[in-house]
């Protein structure tokens, strides 16, 4: 059992910091999504648990031992990339005995774990073909049965499904999660920027932007009550809107909102977070009044933009019978419950 | 101004005069032809259009025939008459009777044979460092490489003369450190002198490929090998080798043909005691206007580089060089 | 990216020095060191001067400059016509065809170039065509050794090319001369202009077959070095030979940025 602890990991290429004092503890069997855009530092902080940078300052430590000067040989560890990167020269059953070989277990015992590796992925009728036989998603079990050959400690994932069709991408989602209930003592380091994925997999979430952390928490924290503007937007879609803090609740446009202000003091300015798909529509409590400027159909429901006092609001509604036509008044509200305030200054904190 | 015109070639075809197919627009990304494997050919029509198309290529050859293969054959065919009459193979006979023209065979061989390996293991050792252990100015060695090979051979010679000559920059070095009077590096006249200018000189023919294969091979790869536990060692041996083979095996018997050929390196080098086929047909027909005997020298070296490029396209082929 | 430590990729450092410094660089050092030299007993060099330059760009020095520049430009073109011809013309054929024409006009790679000045000289010494004790012969033989490689270039140049590009421009009615002239011809420019580039430094440094064949009022740079250097006159043997790497680089210079302006993708 082994998990990941970054302490105050900074990494800085060429004067700039890609990696901003990085905090975060993966605990033994947890799986850890680091969620953000591209550029947000979440591969930097992988490739620094592999060894392929080496942090500036800052130290990264693998089951409680220190890796920071390790190459990235004697760390143990598996990896699974974006394109696979299998040995196109080696047969598959070549290529997930690599590790193996590598760290020299011993000869009698690899068929057989080769074998394990294979079956726990599926390819087990695959061992003899070439990685260029395969098909994406198949290229992708192979990359992962290989990563798991050497059991592992910790796992790394780096974008491992964003080469495959959604389609695909979902059957592999369901596989990575029936084989981590499969190896609950492995740790997974799961970078992505696919909320989806983050949400589906992960047991707790890093939210990364611009070489810093923003946010870590379980999914059902990061969805329900976000810290930052930045999560809400990122995890999940969110309607930000700008509030005064009141006693017992928000004035947005004039309006008084009631909610839950929490530790908010009032008077003080802050951005309201409600999910488009707890908006309803009709009045109810804390009703917005606005025209509709776009609407557009998803099959299953409808996605209205409507102009609250200059703010454009997005709601998620079940499908509408008679689809609302650009320019009709409409009245949406929300629960007091479904939404959160996030005070001003936390986001850029 | 070749930009703008090109553009236009590129953006606005010319208006589809009397011979246009009725208007089908192709509209492809860049990149991926449309009709894929339809492509050449389905432009060009059927047979006629395909014979008007073959005799394209007669003009070339033509030429190439008039200047290359017609030559080729009159020194094949001189090389079975001898000036001075006597039966077809007596030029063979006496040629390959002679000492100098078997001692030429094994010098050429063993010199190619030795300077191929060389070139090898040294180019292999420069490009992996230049390729996978990059350091600022990598990129400018690089390019000093491809400078390299636009340069004539016997430069190199030339500089070894200054700096392993008998009064040049190494022995200068040892007799002023030990303040002897002679230093120890006589080997520039031998055959070791041209062996060491060869590997200079076509080491860059090696590490081009090799660079070029190396640029293709996907770093992840190797990133994803250290993960599982391959020491640097591992890595070259079981994931750098096995993919850069077919680009060793190109740039080493494109190597090996040039060795054989190689003229002005061993003319430069002014020994007497290294002689290779090419020397020797310099030396026979220039020397001692002995033309059949150059011919028959020149039909063996011919056959031994052309049966080993032969070979090369082979390899290349199938490295898809 | 392949070694990690510190201490292991200053190894590999060290070792690249070692082996590229006074095999690659010292060499070319050495050459530049000595053109500026009267003599060179001991470390270095001794005795500076510029003299070996004035000689080496004045009288027969200079007439071998001028010799080598036509000789080279006059072979580089006539290869990199005929070289494109074929390589237009072979990739129209079917693959047997290609393969046969691709080992047609590779064949003078594989040949000696000795071999290729012999043959040139047995042939062009006799009726019907006497070109032996000519310049001519001269610039033959280098057009034959080079135009292998303009070939090379440009058809390896005409498989990159996206067929995209003409399809669509025979799609708009474009007939197959136009597509040639518009399309094909000016996306390939990049690549004639770097083949052309390499004719020309092979043909600037071409020794074997030039030695085979040279009159006495037709010599190349690359004898003139090899006559000094001969004659025991190193240093300006040295100077030439700085003048004709200067001049292949200045050329071939000029070519790459011909070619930056060319290359619109």
């Amino acid at each position: 059992m082994s998990g990941i602890r970054f302490d105050s990991v900074s990494v800085a290429y060429n004067g700039t910091t890609v990696l901003d004092s990085l905090d975060l503890t993966v605990e033994p069997g947890e799986v850890m999504a680091l969620l953000g855009p591209s550029g947000s530092g979440k591969t930097t902080a992988l490739r620094a648990v592999a060894g392929f940078v080496r942090p500036l300052s800052g130290r990264v430590l693998i089951g409680g031992r220190d890796v920071t000067a390790l190459p990235p040989h004697k760390r143990g560890i598996g990896m699974v990339v974006q394109q696979y990167a299998l040995f196109p020269h080696m047969r598959v059953e070549e290529n997930v005995a690599f590790g193996l070989r590598a760290q020299k277990a011993p000869r009698a015992e690899i068929p057989a774990r080769v074998a394990e590796a294979l079956e726990m992925t599926g390819m087990g009728a695959y061992a003899k073909r070439y990685p260029r036989e395969l098909s994406g998603g198949q290229q992708q079990r192979v990359a992962i049965a290989r990563a798991l050959a050497i059991r592992p400690g910790v796992l790394l994932l780096d974008e491992p499904l964003s080469a495959l069709d959604a389609q695909l991408r979902s059957g592999m989602l369901t596989e990575l999660a029936r084989l981590h209930r499969e190896l609950p003592e492995v740790s997974i380091l799961y970078v992505t920027h696919d909320q989806v994925e983050a949400l589906t997999l992960a047991d707790r979430i890093a939210v990364m932007d611009r070489a810093r952390l923003q946010d870590c928490g379980t999914p059902q924290q990061l969805y329900r009550a976000p810290r930052t503007e930045f999560t809400a937007s990122f995890v999940g879609n969110a309607n930000l809107l700008p509030v005064t803090v009141a006693d017992g609740g928000a004035v947005f446009a004039g309006r008084p909102l009631a909610l839950d202000p929490g530790r908010a003091a009032p008077g003080s300015t802050a951005t309201l977070c409600v999910r488009p798909h707890l908006l309803g529509l009709g009045e109810g409590p804390n009703a917005l009044r606005g025209t509709i400027a776009e609407v557009q159909w998803r099959g299953s429901t409808h996605r209205l933009y409507v102009d609250v006092d200059g703010h454009r609001v997005k709601a998620d509604l079940p499908e509408l019978r008679e689809t609302p036509a650009l320019g009709d008044e409409v009245t949406l509200h929300f629960e007091p419950r479904d939404a959160v305030l996030l005070s001003a200054g936390v986001s850029h904190a | 101004m070749p930009d703008a015109s090109g553009r236009a070639a590129t953006q606005n075809p010319a208006p589809a005069g009397p011979s246009a197919p009725v208007g089908v627009a192709v509209v492809g990304r860049a990149g991926v032809p449309a009709v894929a494997g339809a492509a050449p050919r389905g432009l060009w029509g059927a047979a006629p259009q395909g014979v008007r198309r073959a005799l394209w290529v007669l003009p070339p050859v033509a030429v190439l025939a008039l200047v290359f293969l017609y030559p080729l054959a009159l020194v094949v065919q001189q090389s079975f008459t001898p000036e001075n009459g006597g039966g077809a193979f007596d030029a063979y006979a006496s040629v390959f009777a002679s000492a100098s023209f078997r001692e030429a065979l094994g010098t050429t061989v063993w010199l190619a044979v030795g300077a191929t390996a060389g070139c090898l293991l040294l180019g292999f050792t420069l490009a992996l460092i230049i390729a996978f252990v990059p350091f600022p100015g990598a990129k400018a060695v690089a390019r000093f490489i491809d400078v390299f090979l636009s340069f004539p051979s016997f430069l190199i010679t030339l500089a070894l003369l200054f700096i392993y000559g008998t009064v040049g920059m190494a022995n200068g070095v040892w007799t002023d450190l030990f303040g002897v009077a002679e230093g120890p590096f006589r080997f520039l006249t031998t055959p070791w002198g041209v062996l060491l200018a060869e590997i200079t000189y076509f080491t860059p023919f090696v590490m081009r490929p090799l660079l070029a294969a190396f640029s293709q091979l996907d770093t992840a790869q190797l990133e994803v090998a250290a993960g599982l536990g391959a020491r640097p060692a591992r890595i070259v041996r079981q994931v750098i080798l096995p993919e850069s083979l077919p680009a060793l095996a190109a740039g080493g018997s494109l190597v090996l043909v040039m060795c054989l050929n190689e003229f002005g390196i061993v003319l430069f080098t002014g020994a007497k005691d290294v002689t290779t086929l090419p020397m020797l047909i310099y030396g026979k027909a220039i020397l001692e206007s002995d033309y059949a005997a150059a011919c028959v020298v020149a039909v063996v070296n011919i056959a031994i580089s052309v049966g080993l490029f032969g070979l090369y396209r082979v390899v290349g082929k199938r490295a898809g060089a | 990216m392949l070694v990690h430590s510190k201490g292991g990729r200053w190894a590999a450092w060290g070792l690249f020095g070692l082996l590229f410094l006074p095999l690659f660089a010292l060499p070319l050092l050495v050459v530049v060191a000595a053109s500026f030299a009267t003599h060179w007993s001991g470390a270095f060099p001794s005795g500076p001067t510029t003299g070996n330059y004035a000689a080496a760009v004045r009288g027969e020095s200079l007439q071998a400059l001028t010799t080598s520049l036509v000789t080279a430009v006059t072979a580089s073109l006539l290869a990199l016509t005929i070289g494109t011809w074929a390589a237009l013309a072979a990739a129209g054929l079917k693959k047997r065809g290609k393969r046969c024409l691709d080992a047609l006009f590779m064949l003078p790679v594989a040949v000696s170039s000795v071999v290729v000045g012999l043959a040139v000289l047995v042939a062009f010494s006799r009726p019907p065509v006497l070109l032996n004790g000519t310049g001519s012969i001269v610039v033959l033989a280098h057009t034959i050794l080079v135009t292998a490689f303009a070939y090379q270039s440009v058809s390896a140049a005409i498989v990159r090319l996206d067929p995209a590009y003409e399809q669509a421009a025979a799609s708009l009615g474009a007939r197959p001369a136009h597509v040639l002239w518009r399309v094909r011809l000016p996306l390939l420019l990049p690549s004639l202009t770097a083949a052309a580039g390499l004719c020309f430094a092979l043909s600037m440094g071409e020794l074997s077959a030039t030695m085979m064949l040279y009159p006495p009022d037709w010599m190349p740079l690359p004898v003139r070095v090899f006559t000094a250097t001969d004659r025991g006159s190193l240093f300006g043997g040295s100077a030439v030979a700085v003048v004709l790497m200067a001049t292949t680089l200045l050329v071939l210079l000029a070519v790459s940025r011909v070619r930056t302006r060319a290359s619109y993708r």
